[in-house]
């Protein structure tokens, strides 16, 4: 009885503690519930950087290499004094021609997708001046549809495309300006 | 037998005349004992902080937060970042409020602790702050103050992956919930 008599106690001790937590403000709670949704959608990048060889002729740096709007200067070229940037291939390809061209390289990049490769193609900006084309690895390249360069490139390998610009000797001093967007497209 | 009648109708007029007297002074009262128990408490609320998603039913304790179609190029919605991709996953993270009210306390702050109701989707996982979440309760703040927005970052590391090679599935919405707990310190 007396062991049992001390065991009531101590329960009633115990509640009371509890009940004087509670209003004392220990032991408080409380909860909620944050919903999160969305959707995933697998995506294709492309970059262009400097090849290795950057610096060398040839191959001239790009401005913010790295990223997918860079800039290529390709210096001041004539038929009879070849060009001002020692990192850019300048050659004759005819008696009447001169070719000034620069390397760089092209790195697409997929996320969420099972494509094993992608298809590559680009375009200029604006038409050229009579007498003067511009190629990527030697295919000409329009300002009025996208021109296929490659049928299947490999993701996340670095892939070197050289720009040239091809002019003839008629053609009038002037500055040759043109934006070339490349387009990466799955397959 | 006149004056016999007369008597006796005086005396029925007297008492007629006490009898209302009586009634106009009539007067009743009543108590009401009233108490009241003034209990303590806290209540968590999640609340839109202005530089993230916008949360449905924001200001209650059962919001939802919508990243909308996220991927690691394309663009993102309103008040979605993108603070890191590549090379295996890339995160998308918001930010959100807690709020955790309190009255009659004299706790100085909260603890906050979180946990994902079920398991996370594969190919994703969810951080608050710096705390990767599991079904299990982990401790993302220890002082919270209370009667303010706190902000948290929600963040959701996604595997590059293509569905079925350990990314998620694509094209398809993908929800989670995540249970939080504020308790008096």
């Amino acid at each position: 009885m007396r062991v049992n008599g001390s065991i009531g106690r101590s329960k009633l001790v115990l509640v009371l503690c509890c009940v004087l937590y509670t209003i004392a403000g220990q032991c408080q709670t409380s909860t909620g519930q944050l919903t999160i949704s969305m959707t995933v959608q697998s995506s294709i990048n492309l970059i262009f950087q400097n090849n290795p060889s950057v610096g060398t002729n040839g191959f001239c740096p790009l401005t913010n290499s790295g990223t997918n709007n860079v800039g290529l200067d390709l210096g001041t070229a004539s038929f009879t004094g070849g060009d001002s940037l020692a990192c850019v291939g300048y050659i004759h390809l005819s008696g009447t021609t001169f070719q000034v061209s620069s390397a760089f390289d092209v790195v697409v990049t997929k996320a969420n997708t099972s494509s094993p490769n992608y298809r590559l193609a680009a375009e200029i900006s604006t038409a050229p001046p009579a007498n003067v084309v511009w190629l990527v690895n030697g295919i000409t390249l329009t300002n009025t549809a996208f021109t296929a360069l490659d049928a299947s490139d490999n993701y996340a390998t670095a892939i070197t495309k050289t720009l040239q610009v091809q002019v003839r000797n008629t053609v009038a001093a002037q500055t040759l300006l043109e934006t070339v967007t490349f387009l990466a497209t799955a397959n | 037998m006149v004056n016999r009648y007369n008597a006796l109708r005086n005396l029925a007029l007297m008492a007629l005349l006490l009898s209302g007297a009586a009634l106009s002074a009539q007067t009743a009262t009543g108590t009401i004992n009233a108490t009241l128990v003034n209990k303590s408490g806290i209540a968590l609320v999640f609340d839109t902080d202005a530089g993230g998603v916008a949360l449905g039913a924001s200001g209650t304790s059962a919001a939802s937060a919508n990243f909308g179609t996220v991927s690691a190029f394309g663009p993102l919605s309103a008040g979605v970042t993108r603070p890191s991709v590549g090379p295996v996953t890339f995160t998308v993270q918001t930010i959100f409020d807690v709020n955790v009210i309190e009255g009659g306390l004299t706790s100085a702050n909260y603890t906050l602790t979180a946990n994902l109701a079920a398991a996370a989707p594969t190919g994703i996982s969810y951080k608050i702050d710096a705390v990767s979440l599991t079904t299990a309760a982990q401790t993302i703040q220890t002082n919270g103050a209370y009667n303010a927005d706190t902000a948290h970052n929600l963040g959701l590391v996604v595997s590059m992956s293509a569905p079925g090679a350990g990314g998620p599935a694509v094209g398809s919405p993908i929800s989670a919930t995540i249970n939080f707990t504020a308790t008096a310190n």
